[in-house]
Order: C-alpha cells, then structure tokens, then sequence
C-alpha cells in the first residue's frame, strides 16, 4: 500500500517535471516566435531574470573557486608549458573544426584545417607546438553551433547555463555535438580538469577586461556574447548590414535636429527620403525573418542547398541595400 | 594691347579661382579615411610613449584627438536611445560630459604600452544613409589581427566617428543595451555614479 503510494507519488513527481519542461520549451519557442521589431533585448533575452541570478551565481563560483585554481595553476606552471597546454587542447579542436567546415560545406577550409591539423600533431609534437601558425596556417574558428546557424536554425532565446556560462537554445546541441566531437572528452578525469584550468587562464584577459569596462557586467556579457556569435556564424558578413538597420533611424532622427539648419538646403526632397528609408527598412528587416523562417522549413533537407540559400539571401540583401541606395 | 591685358585678366582670374577651389576643398576637412588614419597614428603614438606618459599623460595626450575625431555628443545620445528625451538639459549636459571623459579614459587605459602593433586600412564603403564605414585591422605581432570597423558620419565639414565594432562587437551597440538598462533599472544618478566609478578604476590601474 504505502510502496504503492510511493509509486504514484513518483509518477506524479515525473508528471510535475514534465509538465515543467513542457512550460520551458514552450516558452523558450515562444519567445523564437516573436516577430516584434520593438524591443531587440527583451526579444533575445527573455528569460532575463533567471538568467541574472545564475549569471551571479556564476560569478562567485568563479571569484571562490575557479578562479583562485586557475591563478595557482598559472603561478605554478611555467609560461611555456601554459602555452604547450593551450596550443594541445587547441590542436585536438581541429577534428571538431574538419567536421563542421565539411558540415558547412567549406571544403577548401576543411582542407587547409586538415592540414595544420596534420602539421601540429606531427611536426609540432602531439599539438604542443603550434607550427602551422608560424607556416601561415591561421585556425579557423568553426563549431557545431555555426553549423546549425548556416543551416538556417533560429538562434532562440539567450542563456546563462549554470557553471558553463552564456549559451543560447541553439547552442545547448551545438555544445553537446561539440563535446562528443573532441577526444579529450573520453580520457577521463585529470585530462579534462587541465582543459578547465587552460580554458579559465586563458579566459582571464576577457574577464579581466569586462570587470573593467563593464557598467552592466551581466549585459555586457550578453551583448558582447551573442554579437560575437552571429560573427562568428556569418563569418562576419552580418555585422555591417545589421548595425546599420539598428541605428540609421536613430541617427536620422538625432540628423534631424542636429541639421536644423541645414534643412532648408536639401528642402523637401531630404525630408520624404527620410520617411521612406526607414519603411524600406523594415520591409526589408521583415522580409530577412521570412526568409529565415522559411529556410527552418527547408533546414534539414539537404546542407549544401541550404548553404546555397543563405548565400543567396546575403545577394539578396546586397541587390536590396544598392536599391536603397539608389 | 586690351586684348592681351584681358588675356592676362582672364588666365589670373582662372588661376585664382583654381588656388579658390584648393582652399574650399582643404577647408572642406578631410575624408573618412583621413580622419581614421590621423586618430590611430595618434593612438600608436601615444601608445609608444606610454609607459612614461602613464595613465594622466595618455588620458591629456588623448583627449584632442578623440574629441576631435568622435561625435561624442551623438554617441552619447544614441546610447542612452528613448530615454535621452526623457533627460533634462543638465542631465544631458553632464550626461556627455561624462561619456566623453570616459571614452577618453577607456582609450587610455586600453592603449597603454607599444608591442609592434600597426593599423592597416582595407577598405572604405558608403552607406545607404551618407554615412561612411572604414574597414581596418590592428596588427599586433604573434597574435590574430583585431578587425577594427569605424562609422562615420559627416558633421560640419568634417567627418566624425559614430561607431566602432572590433571583431565584429559593435561598440555602439554594446553601450546602448547597457545604459539603456542601467536608466530603466537603476535610474540617470546610478550611470552618472557607475560611469565615474569605471574612471577612477582605471586611472588607478
């Protein structure tokens, strides 16, 4: 009797989980969904109040733990050893980054990764020494999570996840492939322990940086975080497109009252562009989430066709941009 | 006789509204391009001198040449977005103030020594509005080159800074998500207070 109880209070637990994660997915595709225009940071950070309190959770393991380690781990080594233990852990990234290009349909990049690959864990002793670097041989920064972007999956919502730091929806698979993907992830414990002390000491200048710089260190982080991605993801053909939509409205505005004077000189013509530039804007903003949302139709099908898509759309946006141009 | 005096009237008339139009031109200011290769001559400058200089000799060394080459004032309003409106003049006043003293400091406590870095210019482009984008990367020595993008925008005769994104961060856009929010949560005192803090940090470090 009482060990049946116990059991349906166990279904019923799991229920409750369930249904916990079912309210959490949808609320995370939820926020995908959202096509407002209004408000870009509650439309990339919804979840903003979690987020904060495990960002400062966070921040102290790393003020009382990771940080005190990774300070005696850099103390206690020498800087060349440091340096041989960052290029090896950086060298077995390589496989990882051989797979994505040829995920992302780069062939001529995988090659060129395959080979300072091939050089390193040769030549440069296991990946110790960093030879394709001194060939001209630069890595390439390529990921899962860039692979899903090239493919046309939506970014979703950002995340800080506890211990691991700023991610997105789309970045929880990404880091899951991303992990199967590198050797150092089956050798056990003390390998992986020396990849964390590496990745913290080398993380040192950036957190050195934001603590510096920052006013709001949590959105500091999320914003330098998540433009760092879509470079990343774009391969840095994005940026100067997007930047420009986010702010010509505002500048024109502050044009407006800044060229007070000036207006008299361009006169009435000056004025209907600046009505009709921010339309065609948002037109071509909104055409850009269609054609996104259509591409997460087709994502799956076939890589090298979504491949051909994205290009495409950069022309597109290109004809569209020399049209406003004009 | 008249007629070549004439002649003679007519060529120095051309010569003169040649030697005219130079002057306009210079008075003109110079191009995008010009402005970005004058102010990062000046950052390397002062980055080779800058352990003697320490933090209060980079940050006067620095502050004509960021003032001069920045909107400062625009950027200061772009980045606090709506809520500039909502500011009264005072609060705008300090409010640029305080921004362009801390641009200034942030500058110089960023480029404090010389390591062999160099700017490079790629490429310059127009924009849909007038606007100007001068793609550049700073060369630092054993390490990947920093990818430095400036928007201009034209001011007066002149060209000014509007944005800068390295790596692909674009600067603008970065401040504007933080003062946005810091106004929302924590109101005009709390970013006047914080953005003085980050100056003294660094004029201590």
């Amino acid at each position: 009797m009482s060990i049946n109880k116990l059991g349906s209070h166990r279904k019923g637990i799991h229920k409750q989980a369930l249904f916990g994660i079912l309210i959490w997915t949808t609320m995370i595709l939820g926020g995908c969904a959202t096509t407002e225009v209004a408000e870009q940071q509650n439309q990339a950070d919804p979840h903003e109040n979690i987020n904060r309190k495990i960002y400062s959770f966070n921040d102290t393991v790393d003020n009382y733990v990771a940080e005190p380690i990774a300070d005696a781990y850099k103390w206690i080594t020498p800087q060349f050893v440091q340096t041989g233990v960052f290029n090896f852990f950086n060298n077995l990234k390589n496989i990882n980054i051989v797979l994505n290009d040829v995920l992302q349909a780069k062939f001529k990049q995988s090659a060129q990764d395959t080979g300072r690959f091939a050089i390193n864990s040769t030549i440069g002793l296991a990946g110790f020494v960093d030879v394709a670097k001194d060939v001209g041989l630069e890595q390439n920064d390529e990921d899962f999570e860039q692979t899903l972007a090239v493919w046309g999956v939506p970014q979703g919502s950002y995340l800080v996840l506890p211990l691991l730091g700023p991610s997105t929806v789309r970045g929880i698979p990404g880091a899951i492939f991303d992990t199967a993907a590198n050797p150092s992830s089956y050798v056990g414990a003390p390998v992986q322990l020396v990849s964390l002390l590496n990745a913290r000491a080398n993380a040192e200048g950036a957190l050195k940086f934001i603590d510096e710089a920052a006013l709001d260190p949590y959105v500091f982080t999320r914003e330098s975080f998540l433009q760092w991605r879509n470079h990343l993801a774009t391969d840095g053909k994005s940026q100067a497109a997007s930047d420009l939509t986010d702010f010509d409205d505002e500048l024109s505005g502050n044009d407006k009252e800044d060229a007070a004077g000036a207006a008299s000189l361009s006169g009435a013509g000056g004025k209907s562009t600046e009505t009709e530039n921010p339309k065609a804007g948002l037109i071509l903003r909104l055409s850009a989430d269609t054609r996104e949302f259509e591409q997460v139709s087709h994502s799956f099908r076939s890589t090298a066709q979504s491949f051909d898509e994205t290009a495409q759309s950069f022309k597109n946006a290109g004809t569209k941009i020399d049209k406003l141009r004009k | 006789m008249v007629l070549k005096n004439m002649k003679l009237a007519v060529i120095f008339i051309f010569c003169l509204l040649g030697t005219g139009n130079g002057f306009a031109e210079d008075g003109k200011g110079a191009t995008a391009r010009q402005i970005i290769e004058k102010f990062q001559e000046e950052l390397i400058q002062v980055m080779k001198n800058g352990k003697q200089l320490g933090f209060s000799g980079r940050y006067e060394k620095l502050y004509e040449p960021v003032s001069n080459s920045h909107d400062l004032t625009k950027i200061a309003r772009i980045v606090v977005g709506k809520e500039w409106e909502k500011l009264s003049e005072e609060q705008q006043k300090k409010l640029v103030d305080v921004f362009s003293r801390f641009s200034v400091a942030s500058y110089a406590h960023n480029f404090k020594d010389y390591a062999g870095e160099s700017f490079k210019f790629d490429s310059e482009e127009e924009t849909a509005r007038g606007g100007v984008v001068v793609h550049s990367h700073l060369v630092i020595p054993d390490e990947k080159p920093v990818k430095f993008d400036y928007m201009l925008k034209e001011k007066g005769n002149s060209w000014r800074i509007i944005n800068i994104i390295a790596n692909g961060v674009s600067d603008l856009a970065l401040k504007r998500s933080e003062y946005t929010t810091i106004l929302q949560r924590e109101g005009f005192d709390a970013l006047i207070a914080k953005i003085n803090e980050k100056i003294d940090n660094y004029s201590k470090l």
